[in-house]
């Protein structure tokens, strides 16, 4: 079995990081980028983590990961972060990797996960439609038994690099008689199956970062299907507990504030006491929203439950972050809309900033939904 | 005020809205400003022909000298239905050359069969305009001209006057770089041009004005960000209604009315104290005050919008992201916002100042 990085020492481990990252980072990969790179530029990258066995750092080391605790995870992240390392299509093994380990057949596993290791599937997330987006329990795209097949029909959309992959896990319609998040089933698609088209969609920067994807009676096996029937809905609210946490961590914040004070020094404001100001208070934010994520992460280190209240953490880190990118956008001035970074330089590219700051607040439960939904579970308002 | 004068202005305003509307189109559409992203200099030589014919390049010329002698309010209400259609030729630039140039004004320019555009802005967050001189020629360089590629003249201020120079004369260079609502933004070198120099008394004031008049264009963009939100708001259901019944988006939608409002107030009573007299400190004071509450009040509106649109407002292909991506490369113009409270407290002290 693999090696034990829990047993070592967090600086020992935090050096090795650092050393693999230095040596094995593809150099003609962008560092630091805010835009999602595709898989024909990312997968060297991949290639190198799964060859080191490092490309799903949670996973259990039976299933060939690196089982890192809460502490040595960040460490991680951390060290992933400091190199500028781009982030590779990880929906396998952040999303259905742990979802398969919990929730999946020991045939599932068997089939799945190695080929999440070694980078041969790449998975995209297929939940939202055009009528259910906040509103999730609402999905239509239908999954009807015929025979031995579902035959799916419906559409998905605002698929994250849905182009670039292979496999698509998607909760659909398996019954319209029960309440709506009753009749949901968690299935996993091949997109290369008959009856699947794509549509990308550009961003403001006219990306194709997302896409819509159409199903059209596409028929799978019945062992595509993950839980039992019907069971969905609570396969994939029970993957949001830990990962929430991560989503809250202060890592954006941080790198933005980086950014921001790279950019103020550039610009020749860095020692303008008014912008001191205003620097100084969201430096301080970002320490509290530091100190907020300590605690979830001692929670989770002490493997003690995490609560609905995690949203906050959540809520803090992507308006902060946002927030953060504001001011580098309004101390561009006349630069700020520029569609190139100033000098070749991304850091210093206040409108990438904001850009990347905007959907922070609306995917993983928007801001408002998130707001709605501690009201009820956590401060105990009425309906 | 007597009401006679009060009339008027209206009644100018109104016909200058009308004409516009030639450019703008009534039904909204924003295909022309779509078509014409990241084409060209980033705007149309026609619809600034247009704009000549429609008499809009000589809104600021005196009537002494053969302009049509109108204010502020009557220009800010046509910047205003410039950014409500985002109507990307630089007319606001043309403007303020004639304001300048008055009697001076190319008459080929004031039919808009030659593009004249202002170069003033020695560097980004400033508003320095006296640079551009050296040994009696043009040397160094003018920032932040949207569109300058597409120009034939440029008009040049300088600490001695206005200088009309050819885009075309040995030794102006003119680069530009993208922006990400789809045009460019120009810079303009000058190595020893030469240039005849035009008198012009008050510069500064001229470019004060094209800040407040610039404000009105970033005015009727949030208004008409504004109301294509609310229009989502209406239409777009989740949860078996409109996400406009949900009352954590009707207080922020009403906070969105609000700043767009405060906005709308400050800059037509500022236009209104500089067509009738008030000047100097005063004048600078208004004008620092409009361009932080139309760059806080833009920001806000995008913003917000963004996030009521939900996925929806990061797309290329909604119509809300033409308006964010404009206001991201508009609203830092005439010295962004740091800059705005700057002047406002080095006027705290300053004889009437609040
Ligand atoms: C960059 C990006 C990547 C994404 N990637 C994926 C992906 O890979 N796979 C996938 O399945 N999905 C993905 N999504 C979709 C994401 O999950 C949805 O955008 C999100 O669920 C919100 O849905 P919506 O966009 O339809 O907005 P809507 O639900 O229409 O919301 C619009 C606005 O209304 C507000 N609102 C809604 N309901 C309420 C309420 N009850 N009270 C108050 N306010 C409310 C929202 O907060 C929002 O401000 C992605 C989204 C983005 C932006």
């Amino acid at each position: 079995m693999s090696t034990d990085y829990n047993a070592m020492s967090d600086a020992d481990f935090r050096a090795m990081v650092r050393a693999f990252v230095e040596a094995e980072y593809p150099a003609d990969l962008p560092r630091y980028a805010l835009h999602r790179l595709h898989w024909s530029e990312v997968k060297p990258w991949y290639l190198r983590l799964s060859a080191r066995g490092w490309i799903c750092p949670t996973w259990p080391r039976a299933y060939g990961g690196m089982e890192l605790t809460a502490g040595k995870h960040l460490i991680y992240i951390d060290e992933m972060e400091r190199h500028g390392c781009a982030r590779v299509n990880d929906i396998g093994p952040v999303m259905l990797g742990p979802l398969l380990i919990k929730h999946g057949t020991e045939a599932q596993r068997a089939r799945f996960l190695p080929r999440i290791l070694s980078g041969e599937d790449i998975w995209a997330q297929g939940y939202s439609e055009p009528g259910a987006g906040s509103d999730l329990a609402a999905v239509r795209c239908e999954a009807v038994r015929d025979g031995d097949d579902w035959v799916i029909t419906g559409q998905k959309t605002w698929t994250t690099l849905g182009m670039d992959a292979n496999w698509i896990f998607i909760l659909a319609r398996t019954d319209k008689t029960v309440k709506k998040q009753a009749g949901i089933s968690f299935l996993l698609v091949p997109m290369d199956a008959p009856g699947v088209t794509i549509r990308p969609i550009l961003n403001l920067e006219r990306d194709a970062e997302f896409c819509e994807v159409f199903f059209d009676a596409v028929r799978v096996p019945a062992d595509h299907i993950v839980g039992a029937v019907n069971d969905g809905w609570t396969i994939a609210k029970a993957l949001l507990g830990h990962e929430r946490v991560f989503i809250g961590a202060p890592r954006l914040s941080a790198s933005a504030l980086a950014r921001l004070r790279l950019q103020a020094r550039a610009g020749g404001i860095w020692h303008d006491p008014a912008f001191r100001d205003r620097y100084v208070t969201l430096a301080c934010e970002v320490e509290d929203l530091a100190d907020l994520f300590e605690t979830y992460v001692d929670a989770l280190r002490d493997g003690r439950p995490i609560g609905a209240d995690v949203a906050m953490l959540k809520i803090c880190q992507s308006e902060l972050y946002q927030r953060i990118s504001d001011l580098g956008l309004e101390i561009a001035a006349e630069t700020a809309g520029l569609g190139e970074p100033p000098d070749g330089d991304i850091r210093l590219h206040a409108a990438a900033t904001w850009l990347s700051a905007r959907p922070t607040t609306i995917f993983g439960g928007s801001t408002e939904v998130l707001r709605n939904m501690l009201a009820k579970a956590v401060l105990d308002l009425p309906s | 005020m007597d009401g006679a004068m009060q009339e008027d202005w209206v009644e100018n305003a109104r016909m200058i809205v009308d004409s516009a509307r030639a450019i703008v189109p009534a039904d909204g559409s924003l295909d022309r400003v779509r078509r014409l992203r990241a084409k060209g200099a980033g705007f149309e030589r026609d619809v600034m022909a247009q704009a000549g014919a429609l008499g809009l390049f000589l809104m600021r010329v005196g009537e002494e000298a053969g302009g049509l002698g109108l204010g502020l309010r009557e220009t800010c209400e046509l910047a205003r239905v410039l950014g409500g259609g985002l109507v990307p030729e630089p007319i606001l630039s043309t403007i303020l050359a004639g304001r300048l140039l008055q009697g001076a004004l190319p008459e080929t320019v004031a039919a808009g069969e030659a593009v004249m555009l202002t170069a003033w802005q020695d560097a980004p967050r400033s508003l320095d305009w006296q640079g551009g001189l050296g040994g009696g020629r043009l040397s160094g360089r003018k920032v932040a001209i949207p569109g300058a590629e597409g120009a034939d003249l440029f008009a040049v201020t300088t600490a001695a006057g206005v200088a009309v120079v050819p885009a075309d004369a040995p030794g102006l260079t003119v680069t530009a770089e993208p922006t990400l609502d789809g045009g460019r933004l120009g810079t303009v070198a000058f190595d020893g041009v030469e240039a005849e120099l035009l008198p012009c008394p008050d510069i500064g004031a001229a470019i004060g004005e094209a800040g407040l008049v610039h404000c009105a264009y970033l005015l009727g963009l949030s208004e008409r960000a504004l109301a294509i939100t609310l229009d989502y708001l209406r239409v777009r259901e989740q949860f078996g209604r409109p996400i406009g019944s949900f009352q954590a988006l009707q207080h922020r939608a009403t906070e969105m009315k609000i700043e767009v409002e405060l906005a709308r107030a400050a800059i037509f009573a500022t236009a209104r104290r500089l067509d009738t007299g008030t000047g100097g400190d005063a004048a600078r004071r208004g004008i620092a005050r409009c361009r932080l509450r139309a760059s806080s009040s833009t920001m806000r509106v995008v913003r917000e919008a963004i996030q009521m649109h939900g996925a929806m407002g990061i797309t290329d292909e909604a119509d809300i992201g033409l308006f964010v991506c404009k206001a991201m490369v508009e609203t830092g113009f005439f010295g962004g916002a740091a800059l705005q409270r700057r002047i406002l407290s080095d006027l705290l002290d300053q004889g009437d100042a609040a």
